[in-house]
């Protein structure tokens, strides 16, 4: 669009035609206040805080309403506008409660900091304030009416960004008030976007209420332990008489791929953590019980029992399970330490999408694959299957946001009508399980119509084929549903089209990462087959080249009495793939978890790892961004993944130098302390790392064995600067291996909900009162019913 | 839900004056609050269905206007000005008439169902204040003593009709 | 200097006492006006304070009002604690000595007037330096410096005050009705409060 000149408090401005005064202002650096304007949401012009003036023109002007034009002189700053917005918040403080004390929002309160600039601190009112008491409306919101500045941020966000409309505004004038749709309470996703986006503390969080303080925090953006959008989650951390309490978790770094946006697993789904069945010390299995040891006996044991086996049996006999929810660096460790220690590639994961079939389909078709970035800027978006609004809320938040404030066009195929259709400008519900037919069509084989037309005629698919192929720019998401040879098909349409890229759905926080650094039987880091010989073999001095087994055949073999040890590093393959525990009853099993999970309590030894929130390393998300995961908390007795399977290797009598290359860094600088101590980003790791300082002293840093897969994996060379300073960056799968094709049957969707999240899901508090909550009110409604 | 078939008529007729569904929603709550006396949870869960809006959306419309109300009334609703005009002119005499004549007070319905009184903002009949509306009819230049009279000839309406 | 400055003084008295035998009565007299302003104050009641053989639970020792000790945790008339748990004298605390937990009141237990109270509340006397920043940050004047002065202690652990040994007796005119939480009323007097 043409540009404009205007001048704000005399400063020249020039900003894109139709842009809002406020916006320009705000990039030129000229902060106008304002409490119901909120970027991205629609224009209230009910606050009057933004009031400014306009040469030419009579009266004050509200800068969220206005758009600049030609020639615009503004004064943002002047007695008369001073004496307005100052009039303006001494009636807002007309009915408010002056309970700051008390108040959670006290400290980071729009209003508070309103105040103070404006010293509107003394009220002329004389009258009784009209007290209402504080209302809940669900688990995670409560409601103190007297606070509430009336902004309708939370209406707008609630109803425009979630698309959930859970919120309202009844009676009108003085007496207009918030409500939830349900009378006393609230139906909907728990996002607990109100509560975030609120300036003031009316809306108030159930989980971090009356807690502390925000100035009391130490905040810490981490990447999301829960689904595989990655999303940045501030943690806020604080010291307690049993060391670091996470207290909240928020968006208030709004520089993540999510924005403003998170759903109630980022927000309030860091619990587990301090749950009282976390495990704090080592157990060993004596006399057929788990009994507390010491971590010496332990990794003492593991590795004594591990060498035994791996020399008697050779490394056949082992198997090692891996996670979704560990970093890659430990993802990638893992499998290092089993093919090269163990000597084995019988190592496998809990698989929930074909990322093999699309790299292998995507050979020859580099930088085809979209971030989560590129998605809410894309014209056309096709989603296949899946149902973003339950399984990947950031997905299903851009999508939305796409099509209301860029107008994209969402074409959607599903089985189920998902909540999206709503957004969608054409949606096709097929039979359940056709989706491959719908990838075949799409590549053009005109035959697999009959299969999916039940509900469309034919005649309409092939319309609507041939509007995707003249979208000029197409972003394609699909489920688990879409696998092996369908993801072929797909990649075969995307390839035809002017410019397409594509998202594959996986569903754990770091299942692509752990597919990326290669926990198959048959893939090695970065999609190369074991069987071909490169730089992994030169680098690590041999890897077996037998492809091993999958997750089954490993309960096949185990079975068989064929598999004498199994090492599981966070999963819960007994409960979550249904393996029987039975079968390996002859195995010296080892289980590294918080809990003692389904599969925990099979094991031999046990030893208790830290969570995601606990540790350094990276995420891969389901897109292929590689996001930084930074340690915010600490329990007592626990040892990251990471330093567990360094110890073992160790308690092998493996030189751990060859596993983890540490102690390269040109320069040690042991002063000062890692990790941010405020602000976002790590500036001293920043600063170590732009002058090649970073220490890498240890063997239990990770930072060591990045390095390694920053060299040896492809896509992953991006820069650590960026990496470091907290911005995600696409890692392409260009210049990956040549992927293979899986038994399609592999693929387990996790099956994830708004409100769970596989075995850690269950030890979350918040969770788990949302859903209680929620049989609590269907039961009531049952009873009412009747 | 069902309406009666003027209201599907209309109803059908609006739906085509209008660009978008949810700008037939006053309208048609007024319209149903005819001719179901207020708008009970079913009419506005029915009307939220029509007009592809929530329930919550309604409800908020419906909390704004004062002449909508989710609460039953009487037969006739007698709204009686207090602005200025009708003021000066004698209309608070003419409220509390109402309110010793008929037992209650604003807001409240007669123990028979008959009459329901609310004290309102200006209908725009200054000119011959005091002014009084029931239902949709205009009295107008009231004294206490009119305001009884007109209080009784509806009394005998209701009663007859009820026979 | 200053011996040298009596030295010669004394030099100058001696030859004057040489030279006037009239000036002995003098010096008689010099003496016996200093000795009377002795004996008369022998007679006055002690300026000195006795702490600690004095009387009183403060053993003699006297304090101005504005003196600052060791801190109190102030009631409300209700008997209910005052602090809400606002950690507003924790960051105004330049010694960083003071630790919070808040938590909230239900109508169950209802431990402060406002909707939350401090479950924790510590000082750590090791650090604290005595300057009443936390006085004048506490918005509702729930905590105050009281006179207690005798901290000293053997075990640096010991100089930690938790908010049982804070806080200020209950005000003397409540009695059963008065609201507190069942547990108190049913524990009996209050906790001692050192210092005061």
């Amino acid at each position: 669009m043409a540009d404009v000149n205007l001048t704000i408090d005399g400063k020249k401005v020039t900003a894109p035609a139709g842009t809002l005064l406020i916006e320009a202002a705000k990039s030129a650096g000229i902060e106008v206040p304002s409490f119901c304007y909120y970027p991205n949401l629609s224009l209230q012009g009910a606050c009057r805080m933004c009031l400014v003036k306009i040469e030419k023109m009579p009266k004050l002007q509200t800068a969220c309403t206005t758009v600049i034009s030609e020639g615009m002189m503004v004064t943002t700053d002047s007695d008369e506008v001073r004496q307005a917005r100052k009039g303006m918040i001494e009636l807002l403080l007309g009915n408010h409660p002056l309970d700051c004390p008390v108040c959670d929002a006290g400290g980071e309160c729009e209003l508070q900091d309103m105040t103070f600039s404006y010293g509107a601190a003394e009220s002329r009112f004389i009258d009784v304030k009209n007290h209402r008491d504080e209302q809940q409306w669900s688990p995670v919101v409560y409601f103190d009416r007297p606070r509430c500045i009336l902004c309708y941020r939370c209406v707008r966000v609630c109803g425009e960004g979630m698309d959930v409309w859970a919120l309202g505004v009844q009676h009108r004038g003085v007496s207009s008030t918030i409500v939830p749709n349900q009378e006393d309470h609230l139906e909907c996703e728990e996002c607990g976007m109100c509560i975030d986006i609120c300036p003031v503390g009316a809306l108030t969080s159930g989980a971090y209420r009356y807690k502390t303080r925000p100035w009391e925090m130490k905040h810490v953006g981490t990447t999301c332990t829960h689904c595989a959008d990655g999303c940045k989650t501030t943690l806020g951390v604080r010291r307690c008489s049993t060391g670091t309490e996470l207290v909240r978790g928020d968006n208030r770094d709004k520089s993540g791929i999510n924005g403003d946006f998170l759903c109630i697993k980022g927000r309030y789904g860091f619990d587990f953590a301090h749950h009282e069945d976390r495990l704090h010390q080592p157990l060993i299995r004596r006399n057929g019980r788990l009994t507390p040891c010491t971590w010496e006996e332990a990794f003492q044991l593991t590795g004594e029992r591990l060498r035994q086996i791996r020399d008697r049996e050779g490394g056949d006999a082992i198997a090692v399970i891996g996670s979704t929810r560990t970093t890659n660096e430990e993802n990638y460790l893992l499998q290092k330490f089993a093919r090269t220690v163990l000597g084995t590639n019988h190592i496998d994961h809990h698989r929930t999408a074909d990322y093999p079939a699309l790299v292998a389909a995507l050979a020859g078709h580099p930088k085809l694959t979209a971030s989560m970035r590129e998605l809410f800027e894309a014209p056309a978006m096709l989603l296949i299957g899946n149902d973003p609004t339950r399984q990947h809320p950031l997905l299903a938040w851009q999508i939305r946001n796409n099509v209301r404030l860029h107008r994209a066009r969402l074409y959607l195929v599903n089985a189920q009508p998902i909540k999206l259709r709503r957004q969608a400008s054409s949606f096709f519900a097929i039979p359940a399980g056709r989706e491959a037919e719908v990838a075949a069509f799409l590549a053009g084989q005109d035959s697999a119509v009959a299969a999916i037309a039940s509900e469309t005629s034919p005649e309409a698919w092939i319309r609507w084929r041939d509007q995707l192929r003249r979208e000029p720019k197409l972003v394609v998401m699909f489920g688990s549903e879409i696998r092996g040879d369908a993801v072929a098909s797909l990649i075969k349409f995307a390839a035809d089209l002017p410019e397409a890229k594509l998202i594959c759905l996986g569903d754990y926080a770091n299942s692509r990462g752990a597919a990326d650094m290669g926990l198959y039987p048959d893939l090695l880091p970065g999609y190369h087959p074991v069987t071909e010989v490169g730089e992994f073999h030169k680098d690590w001095g041999g890897v077996p080249e037998k492809p091993g087994l999958s997750l089954r055949q490993m309960a096949e073999h185990a079975q068989a009495g064929k598999l004498k040890a199994l090492y599981v590093v966070g999963a819960n393959p007994v409960e979550e793939l249904g393996l029987d525990p039975f079968v390996f009853s002859q195995s010296f099993v080892v289980v590294e978890d918080l809990f003692l999970t389904e599969t925990a309590a099979i094991a031999d030894v046990v030893l208790p790892a830290a969570n995601a929130y606990e540790k350094s390393g990276t995420f891969t998300n389901t897109c292929g961004d590689l996001q930084l995961v930074k340690k915010a908390g600490e329990v007592t007795g626990t040892k990251s993944d990471f330093e567990i399977i360094v110890r073992i290797a160790d308690a092998m009598g493996v030189a751990v130098r060859k596993l983890v290359p540490f102690g390269r860094g040109s320069r040690a600088d042991m002063g000062q302390s890692r990790g941010a101590q405020s602000g976002e980003a790590d500036r001293h790791s920043v600063w170590l790392e732009a002058r090649g300082l970073e220490p890498k002293m240890s063997p239990f840093d990770p930072m060591a064995i990045l390095d390694e897969i920053q060299r040896l994996v492809p896509g992953y060379d991006v820069s650590r600067l960026h990496l470091l300073a907290g911005m995600d960056q696409h890692t392409s799968l260009s210049g990956s291996g040549p992927g293979t094709k899986h038994d399609p049957s592999a693929i387990m969707p996790a099956r994830d909900d708004l409100f769970s999240s596989g075995t850690l899901g269950r030890y979350c508090r918040t969770l788990n009162a949302v859903l209680e909550n929620g049989h609590k009110l269907a039961a009531e409604e049952e009873v009412a019913a009747e | 839900m069902r309406f009666s078939e003027p209201f599907e008529q209309r109803f059908q007729e609006m739906a085509s004056h209008y660009p978008t569904r949810r700008s037939l929603l006053v309208p048609t709550l007024l319209y149903a609050q005819d001719e179901v006396g207020f708008l009970s949870d079913e009419v506005v869960a029915e009307i939220a269905r029509r007009v592809e809006l929530t329930e919550l959306e309604v409800r908020n419309v419906i909390s704004y206007y004062s002449m909508l109300t989710t609460q039953p009334r009487g037969k006739y609703n007698v709204q009686v000005c207090t602005n200025i005009a009708c003021l000066l002119m004698g209309g608070e005499e003419i409220l509390d008439r109402c309110r010793l004549k008929l037992g209650i007070r604003e807001k409240e319905t007669t123990p028979d169902g008959l009459f329901s009184l609310e004290e309102v903002e200006c209908m725009g009949a200054c000119c011959w204040a005091p002014a009084v509306q029931v239902n949709y009819d205009f009295h107008e230049h009231l004294t206490p003593q009119k305001m009884d009279q007109i209080l009784d000839q509806y009394t005998k309406k209701g009663t007859e009709r009820r026979r | 200097m200053v011996s040298a400055g009596i030295g010669w003084a004394l030099a100058t008295s001696v030859v004057r006492y040489t030279s006037c035998k009239m000036s002995f009565l003098k010096g008689i007299a010099a003496i016996a006006k200093g000795m009377s302003i002795t004996f008369r104050e022998m007679f006055q009641p002690t300026q000195v304070e006795n702490y600690p053989d004095g009387p009183g639970p403060l053993r003699g020792a006297k304090f101005q009002e504005r003196y600052r000790g060791v801190h109190v945790l102030q009631r409300d008339e209700n008997g209910l604690e005052k602090c809400v748990a606002c950690f507003l004298c924790a960051a105004a605390c330049p010694a960083n000595c003071i630790y919070i937990e808040a938590a909230e009141n239900t109508s169950a237990h209802r431990v402060s007037g406002a909707e939350r109270y401090a479950r924790v509340y510590n000082i750590d006397y090791n650090r604290c330096i005595f300057c009443a920043y936390c006085v004048e940050a506490c918005p509702t004047d729930a905590i105050t410096h009281g006179h207690g002065f005798e901290i000293a202690a053997f075990n640096a652990t010991n100089l930690i005050f938790r908010k049982e040994q804070l806080l200020a007796a209950k005000p003397g005119h409540l009695g059963a009705n008065a609201v507190f939480n069942q547990v108190e009323v049913a524990g009996g007097a209050a906790l001692p409060v050192p210092g005061s």
